[in-house]
Formats: structure tokens, C-alpha cells, sequence
């Protein structure tokens, strides 16, 4: 059932041009090389030290392994990972 | 970031330490509750975050329902540093006296200075200035500027323009002197002779020369005559020279003059050398009074030489108080005797001749020959010398003719 809403709601934002994270609730993951790492859209923190942090997301969890992790600039809608990244896992 | 950055500094940052069982939980209520953390960093079991002033009283909650302790462990921010300052009220109000104080001291003139001044006395200048109000410590506002200018420029008729410039606490006098055309002397003169010496050349530009190339003249003979040749009159039969008017004469009148000159020198050269031992003598001045700290005996040796060391405070703006020190070193000297050749006798009293010749010969006289010879004497132990220059010079000396 929730597949084929799914299904319908992609066709729609295929269809009207809207981007596909809005409709979706899916999180934006931006990467500047290996020193910031900016994901919007989650749902909070779920373990941090400075060399793992785990975000979670609508769907599962990230994980990010790196040295010297710091959470700069947190907001409502936004984590900043700063520090050395050097491995992202998406865990369903 | 910079905008984000101010505003943070205006509205206060508090740097807290959070400690508990579960930091992340802190953490995501305050997502929730909309509170702004950011530079989260782990400490060992800590975590450390900055949160902005107003947020900051908004945590209570967050930190309760996670179980967490908060500390703050720094504040920095426009809030604190104004507390700061009420704290220290005499700091607030020494920072408003300084800028009362340079406002009121920069307003007021300390300093006149005159540029530009050549034969006109930079004196005068400063007296009517300050007859016009314009003297150290006046009130900048009261200087009238214009009416300074005109006043100096009414008052010295030798000066062409003058420019009052303030700058700052500094008044600067600007004056550009008049060239006044030269007055030649008109006054009626002779030319007469300055040295002995025979004429080579004589050209007389103004006035009747006297004496003709080849003449044997002794100083003070006149040379050209300060009378001009009024053309000759005639009556029909006699041509009568008309007396002359008197001028000033001119000319260009070059001899050849002979210089002799005596240089003796013994066989035994003196030499002077310091043996090392010394005394000194201080003195300090003070005002007008004069004080000696250590008194030396003249003459402290047999033979000796002084050395004199001047010490001097700067001296302090017109200010005619003196303070100064001196040293006067007293080396002793000895005297060694050293026996010498006969040709560096020679040579000795040849230097010293020429040496005695050298300030009798001025510096535009072109020299023909130099000869030297030596002189038989007497005594023995003694070389004299004899030096004759000869040279061609000016000798023209203009001298006004008194009636």
C-alpha cells in the first residue's frame, strides 16, 4: 500500500518538476571534500564522539567514522559535521 | 558567516560544558526545542557547545528531561563586556576624560612655525602674528587667518605673499621674500695696488690706468684712476683736456709677485707620547653656580696634555637653564728624542716653509716656480731652508676715493 503511494507521489514530482527530497522526505547530504559533511533533513543524533557520529534519518541511520569529529552549527533542519571524514555508511 | 558572527557577538555566546549519561539526548531536544548549538566538541566524556545568550535560559528544560548537568565554563559577547563596564565605572569615565581632554588640548594652538625666511627677521614676523592674535596657546577658533595675512603683508613691505596655514595644534607662517635688485656701490674709487709686484697685465674697464704692463709697483701705488676722459674740448686752435669726473674704476690687474719663506728644522726630532698616567678634573654646572667634584693641581706633571670632555643635557624648549659637566683629563707626557738624516731634516723644514707659505698665497693665484735652497748656518744640528715662489695674481684693490 505504502509502495504504490510511494510510487505515485514520484511520478507526480516527475511529472510537476518538484525536487524529489521535498516530496519524499528524503535528507540532502552535501560533502566538501573530507572536512564537512551538511545533512538536512534528519531526525536527530543519535551517538556522537569525535570519531563517530550517527545521524538519524527518516529511513534507517548514517553513520560517519572520521578523527576529530566537532558538530558545528546545529539546527532544527541541519547538522554540520566538521573535522576529518573518512567513511559514510547508510544502514537501513 | 561574518553577519551570523556579529550577531552572535551582540546577543552573547555562552561556551557550556554538558555532562551526563547521554549528551545526544540533550542534544536532540534542543533541536527540537529550536535552540541553536554549534562547535560541539567531545572531551573525553564531556561535551562542550556554544549557545547564544537568549537560548541559553531555554536549556533548563532540555537538560532536566536528558538527566545532563550544564556548566558554563566561558561568556563572551557585547553583553558581558558591558557588564564589565559597569562594573568599573572610573575605567568608563578615564576613557571619556582622555577624548574630552585631546578634544580640548588639540583645539588650542602650542606650536608657530616661520618658513621661507631669508634676510627678513623670522622675529618680527612672530611679534606682529601675535600683536594679531596668533601666539601659542590661543584658541584655534579665534585665529583669523586672513587678517594675520594682511597685516604681516602691510607691516614687512619685503615680503611678496604670506600664507597662515593651522594644521592641527601646529600654525605655519609661510613667506616668500621680495628679491630686491642689488645696490652696487657708486661711491667713486681708485684701484690700487694690494701687494708689491710687477704688472703682467692691465686692462682698466672704467677710470685711466696709471701704470703699464712691466711696471715695478708697491702695495698701495694706485693702478687705475677712478676719473673718467671727458672727450676733449676745442676751442679753435688749443684742445684742452677737460677735467675728468670721478668714477669708480674697474679693471683687471695681474702681477707677478715673489714669495720667500724660512723653514728650520734640527737633527733631533721631538716626539710626544702619553706614559699612561692621568688625572682628572670634574666640574658641574648648574644654573650659574659651578661646582668642582674633584680638584687636580695645574700643572699636574712636568709635561702633559689636556683633554676636555663636555657634557650637556638637551637643551629643553627655550629654556636657558644650563646643566652641564666637564671633564678635563690631564695625560702626562713624555718627551723622545729620535736623530735624523740630514734629507729628512731637509724635508722637514721644506714642509714647514711651504706650510707658512701656503696662507700668504691666495687660492686663485696661478704659481709660475717654487723653488727652495738650503742655507748654510752657523750652528750645527740645524737645517734652514729657503723657499721662493713666484706667482701671478690679481692684485686690484678697489678702494673709495675720500674728498
Amino acid at each position: 500500500m505504502q509502495r504504490r503511494r510511494r510510487g505515485k507521489l514520484e511520478r507526480l514530482a516527475r511529472i510537476l518538476e518538484i525536487p524529489e527530497d521535498i516530496v519524499l522526505d528524503l535528507p540532502r547530504i552535501t560533502m566538501l571534500g573530507n572536512q564537512q559533511l551538511l545533512v538536512e533533513n534528519h531526525k536527530g543524533i543519535i551517538e556522537y564522539a569525535p570519531f563517530l557520529v550517527r545521524i538519524k534519518l527518516n529511513q534507517g541511520e548514517l553513520v560517519i567514522n572520521g578523527e576529530e569529529l566537532t558538530l558545528g552549527n546545529l539546527a532544527a533542519e541541519q547538522i554540520l559535521v566538521e573535522g576529518t571524514v573518512a567513511q559514510i555508511k547508510y544502514e537501513v | 558567516m561574518l553577519t551570523r558572527n556579529l550577531a552572535n557577538y551582540t546577543t552573547g555566546v555562552v561556551r557550556i560544558k554538558i555532562s551526563g549519561i547521554f549528551p545526544e539526548k540533550f542534544i536532540n531536544l534542543c533541536l527540537n526545542g529550536g535552540i541553536m548549538l554549534w562547535g560541539i566538541k567531545k572531551v573525553g566524556e564531556d561535551i562542550y557547545a556554544y549557545v547564544r545568550l537568549p537560548d541559553f535560559f531555554a536549556i533548563r528544560e532540555p537538560a532536566f528531561k536528558s538527566h545532563n548537568k550544564v556548566r558554563i565554563v566561558g561568556v563572551r559577547g557585547l553583553p558581558f563586556t558591558l557588564k564589565r563596564f559597569k562594573q568599573r565605572k572610573m575605567m568608563l569615565a578615564g576613557a571619556v576624560l582622555f577624548f574630552i581632554l585631546l578634544e580640548v588640548l588639540t583645539s588650542y594652538i602650542w606650536f608657530i612655525d616661520i618658513d621661507g625666511v631669508k634676510t627678513v627677521s623670522g622675529d618680527r614676523v612672530k611679534d606682529i602674528a601675535a600683536s594679531n592674535g596668533l601666539r601659542t596657546g590661543v584658541f584655534k577658533n579665534d585665529v583669523n587667518v586672513k587678517e594675520i595675512e594682511s597685516q604681516i603683508l602691510l607691516n614687512m613691505p619685503e615680503v611678496a605673499w604670506v600664507g597662515v596655514k593651522v594644521n592641527g595644534t601646529r600654525a605655519l607662517i609661510e613667506i616668500v621674500e621680495k628679491t630686491l635688485p642689488r645696490i652696487a656701490d657708486k661711491a667713486p674709487a681708485d684701484i690700487v695696488a694690494a701687494k708689491d709686484g710687477v704688472i703682467t697685465e692691465i686692462i682698466a674697464i672704467a677710470g685711466q690706468a696709471v701704470v703699464k704692463k712691466g711696471d715695478t709697483v708697491s702695495k698701495g701705488d694706485i693702478l687705475v684712476r677712478g676719473v673718467n676722459s671727458p672727450p676733449p674740448q676745442s676751442d679753435g686752435q688749443n684742445t684742452v683736456q677737460g677735467a675728468g669726473e670721478l668714477i669708480r674704476a674697474n679693471g683687471i690687474i695681474k702681477a707677478r709677485i715673489w714669495y720667500d719663506s724660512y723653514g728650520e728644522s734640527g737633527l733631533v726630532r721631538e716626539e710626544y707620547r702619553r706614559t699612561g698616567r692621568k688625572v682628572s678634573a670634574v666640574t658641574v654646572k648648574v644654573g650659574g653656580a659651578e661646582m668642582a667634584f674633584k680638584k687636580v693641581i695645574v700643572p699636574p706633571f712636568a709635561r702633559y696634555e689636556t683633554e676636555v670632555i663636555h657634557k650637556k643635557l638637551p637643551e629643553w624648549r627655550n629654556s636657558d637653564f644650563t646643566v652641564e659637566s666637564t671633564i678635563n683629563i690631564y695625560h702626562e707626557v713624555a718627551t723622545d728624542l729620535y736623530e735624523i738624516s740630514f734629507d729628512e731634516a731637509r724635508e722637514l723644514a721644506k714642509a714647514k716653509a711651504f706650510q707658512a707659505l701656503v696662507s700668504k698665497i691666495p687660492e686663485t693665484a696661478q704659481v709660475l716656480v717654487s723653488d727652495f735652497e738650503v742655507l748654510k748656518t752657523s750652528e750645527s744640528g740645524l737645517v734652514r731652508v729657503k723657499v721662493s715662489t713666484e706667482t701671478i695674481e690679481d692684485i686690484g684693490l678697489t678702494m673709495n676715493i675720500t674728498q
